[in-house]
């Protein structure tokens, strides 16, 4: 493959640079360590000894052309090879400086987006950029450190070996994550690469390729070696977090919210899931399912919870739809499940599932996300106990659902083991009350403990 | 094939070599009617007579300088030092004589010697008794040197010493005299300048030699059996000239080096193999190259000091592991 040959830093305060004479032209054999230019520096003219051999293919600067360091000056390889291809890729090689920080910039954002916290503007949300993906955490190993020993160009700790191994298979060195010391890419790094077929340059950068090369920083540890400090980024907010940031801080502004916490025993409610799934099999619910369930038939049967604040009146809801606030890429959408007091368990389940798959996709209609008269937030799956979610302005409650998981219980003055799930309700102290809302949450627990209950008719 | 110490084979190389030619002559202390503080010289004195075997003053200033005299007049001395710490009193003569008078006379006289005898440390002889001068001799241009671990070595390298016409340092060790090995009955050479892989192997390349040749190759069995690493030990035999060819075509193979070394750290013969190895396999290299040394300090007397200042197998198995990337 051809070599460009860059302008050389041949003084330290060196900046620019001449070719103040050739002495070489195309098609002459050049080995190492042979002098091929005269460079004009801010100091003296020096003699500029080859770093590399082969055959010249081109001699891009003019003699007198005042160029930048590192400007190809010339291109070398194999005879008759063309250079036009190597000249390229040196201009396009790899992702723009701008291109690159907005890519890890998104990754950032990603990485973000796993403890999502309900939102209200559905509408606006849905304008957001369209990734593909589910939010999950990346595979590659995120930890790798990228260490810059050198403040002037992004050098990435490598063995030497690693780094002719990367050349010679044609693969990014900043994408491949080293195993070794500091970060230091070593040989196996790079045959795995190669073996897998990652890290090929000119790839677009994957969010392995991880965060910003740093500089060294003035300040060090008690062994003197310097700390790694990397610049802050700036990224502009989407139109989905701009929603987020927006509807999050009127609600914290404007709605007094209250919280109550109450601890429910699943016990039942996965006996009750498993029975139930076997019966409609290959078809299946989740718990969320049976927790919207709950909560549709409690606001039915206890609408004054369902209700809505309105400046100088407040709105009794005469429909119940339950919001389920989804995680997606870079923020989370809220889709609704409309008259779920009124759908069964296998209805909701499958509607959910529709909802979020498309909301993950975002290929929801806006009316798909509009209309909640309530809200379920559940992080169960991300192993949280529990959490106080914010209420979407609007609405006059939101329900942030933990972790069933096994917890030492007393039981008729015994310590016992059962499956425990809290749930903490966000409420708006302007239309309801603290002993309204505990006997709306007991309700749901209720139906939670003895899922049974809602099959029968409601009252 | 006989089996024969160390002891023996340089008994066996310095008789064949008298026998072969009777320019060669033993001068040194106790080598004559003691038999040699090791009885490397056992029966040599019967053997040649007094004017041939010749027992010396403890002066080793004097009789290095009567060796490089006898050298120069034509004759093939083969000097013996009762321990190399004993050399330090004769390294003028060394330095200043027998490395430069081949070059100082534009090549009118050479100083066809052999400097012999027990290297490094041995067992709780105290710091001035406990040195390893490699590196003293080897940084010397106009001397060779060799170290060896094997009877079949030192048999085929001491008679080329002997024969060289230039001023050769020969180290043995006084731990290693009655290690056994197969030395062939008919007459061999072995060139100076030659390494030899001990243990081959594809994973690190292991040099060594001297007294650290029996450690490496316990290091590189540890390292087979603990780590499933497989070590490449050479044994470089020649100090001055190296062979650089012999060490960097493994390098080429491994990718990592560990130096085991019976030798203080600084300046020693492995910050030189670390230079030639950076230098001239640099793309190649897949960590820096690790060295295991002995304490960078005058040896202690006492036994368990001393054993701590001294590279263990454990040690270089541990370095093997580092430049591995096992840790």
């Amino acid at each position: 493959m051809a070599t460009i040959v860059e302008l050389p830093r041949l003084s330290d305060t060196m900046e620019e640079g001449v070719v103040a004479k050739w002495r070489v032209a195309v098609g002459d054999k050049v080995k190492r360590g042979q002098i091929i230019a005269e460079i004009e520096t801010d100091k003296a003219t020096m003699e500029f000894e080859s770093f590399d051999s082969g055959y010249v293919l081109a001699l891009v600067a003019e003699e007198g052309e005042a160029l930048p360091l590192g400007a190809p000056i010339a291109v070398f390889g194999k005879e008759g090879e063309d250079p036009q291809a190597a000249l390229a890729s040196a201009s396009s090689g790899g992702p723009a400086p701008a291109e690159r920080a907005a890519a890890e910039a998104k990754a950032d954002e990603r990485a973000h987006a796993e403890a999502p916290e309900p939102s209200g503007d559905e509408a606006e949300a849905s304008e957001a950029p369209a990734p593909d993906a589910a939010p999950k955490r990346e595979s590659a190993p995120a930890a790798a450190e990228r260490v810059s020993l050198d403040a002037d160009s992004q050098r990435i700790p490598a063995s030497p070996i690693a780094r002719r191994l990367a050349r010679e298979h044609d693969l990014e060195l900043t994408a491949i994550a080293g195993s070794g010391p500091h970060g230091r890419v070593i040989k196996a790094d790079v045959e795995r690469a190669a073996a897998e077929g990652t890290a090929k340059r000119g790839a677009a950068a994957s969010p392995a390729a991880g965060s910003a090369p740093g500089t060294l920083s003035t300040e060090s540890d008690a062994w003197g070696r310097p700390y790694v400090s990397r610049p802050d980024e700036h990224v502009r907010l989407n139109q989905m977090r701009k929603a987020i940031a927006r509807r999050m801080t009127q609600s914290k502004q404007e709605v007094p919210h209250y919280y109550l916490t109450l601890e429910v025993d699943m016990g039942r409610a996965i006996g009750f899931r498993a029975d139930y799934n076997a019966a409609i099999a290959p078809a299946k619910i989740s718990f969320n399912d049976l927790i919207v369930k709950a909560v549709a038939r409690a606001l039915r049967e206890f609408p004054a919870v369902n209700v809505s604040f309105a400046g100088a009146e407040f709105i009794r809801r005469g429909d119940v739809h339950v919001g389920v606030a989804v995680a997606v890429d870079d923020g989370l959408i809220v889709p609704v499940i409309r008259f779920a007091d009124q759908k069964s368990l296998e209805s909701i389940s499958s509607e959910s599932r529709d909802l979020g798959g498309r909301a993950r996709s975002k290929q929801l209609r806006p009316e798909e996300m509009s209309g909640g008269t309530f809200t379920v937030s559940n992080l169960g799956m991300f192993g949280i106990q529990e959490f106080a979610a914010v209420i979407n302005p609007g609405e006059p409650g939101i329900l942030a659902v933990g972790a069933i998981e096994p917890r030492a219980v007393v039981v008729d003055g015994q310590v016992a083991v059962r499956q425990r799930m809290t749930m903490t309700i966000s409420a708006d102290h302007r239309v309801t009350d603290g002993a309204l809302a505990a006997q709306w949450l007991n309700l749901v627990k209720g139906y939670l403990e003895n899922p049974l209950s809602m099959l029968a008719d409601p009252k | 094939m006989p089996t024969l110490q160390i002891r023996e084979a340089i008994r066996e190389a310095m008789r064949e070599e008298m026998v072969r030619d009777d320019k060669v002559f033993l001068m040194g202390e106790e080598v004559g009617h003691y038999q040699g503080a090791y009885k490397c010289s056992q029966g040599l004195l019967e053997q040649f007579g007094e004017k041939r075997v010749v027992d010396t003053p403890i002066t080793e200033t004097g009789f290095a300088g009567v060796g490089i005299g006898a050298a120069m007049c034509g004759l093939r001395p083969i000097i013996e030092f009762m321990t190399f710490n004993f050399s330090a009193v004769a390294f003028d003569q060394i330095l200043n004589n027998a490395a430069k008078i081949h070059h100082m006379t534009g090549g009118q006289f050479s100083v066809p010697i052999v400097f012999r005898g027990p290297n490094a440390a041995a067992h709780m002889l105290g710091s001035t008794h406990s040195q390893a001068f490699d590196s003293f001799y080897a940084h010397i241009p106009g001397l060779k040197v060799v170290s060896v671990a094997t009877p079949y070595d030192a048999k085929g390298l001491l008679k080329s010493a002997i024969r060289d016409p230039n001023p050769v340092i020969f180290f043995e060790s006084e731990l290693m005299y009655s290690v056994r090995g197969e030395v062939p009955e008919e007459e061999y050479l072995i060139p100076i300048g030659e390494a030899d892989i001990k243990r081959p192997g594809d994973d690190v390349t292991l040099l060594c030699w001297g007294q650290s040749v029996p450690t490496a190759l316990a290091a590189a069995e540890l390292a087979q059996e603990h780590s499933d690493l497989s070590a490449e030990v050479i044994d470089l035999r020649t100090l001055r000239p190296l062979d650089t060819e012999a060490i960097i075509a493994s390098v080429k193979k491994t990718n990592r080096v560990v130096i085991a070394e019976h030798g203080w750290p600084y300046g020693g013969v492995g910050a030189e193999l670390v230079d030639r190895i950076q230098r001239l396999a640099f793309d190649w290299l897949d960590a820096p190259v690790a060295r295991v040394c002995y304490d960078d300090i005058p040896f202690a007397y006492a036994e368990n000091l001393e054993h701590l200042s001294i590279p263990q197998p454990e040690d270089v198995h541990a370095a093997l592991r580092q430049v591995a990337y096992r840790d």
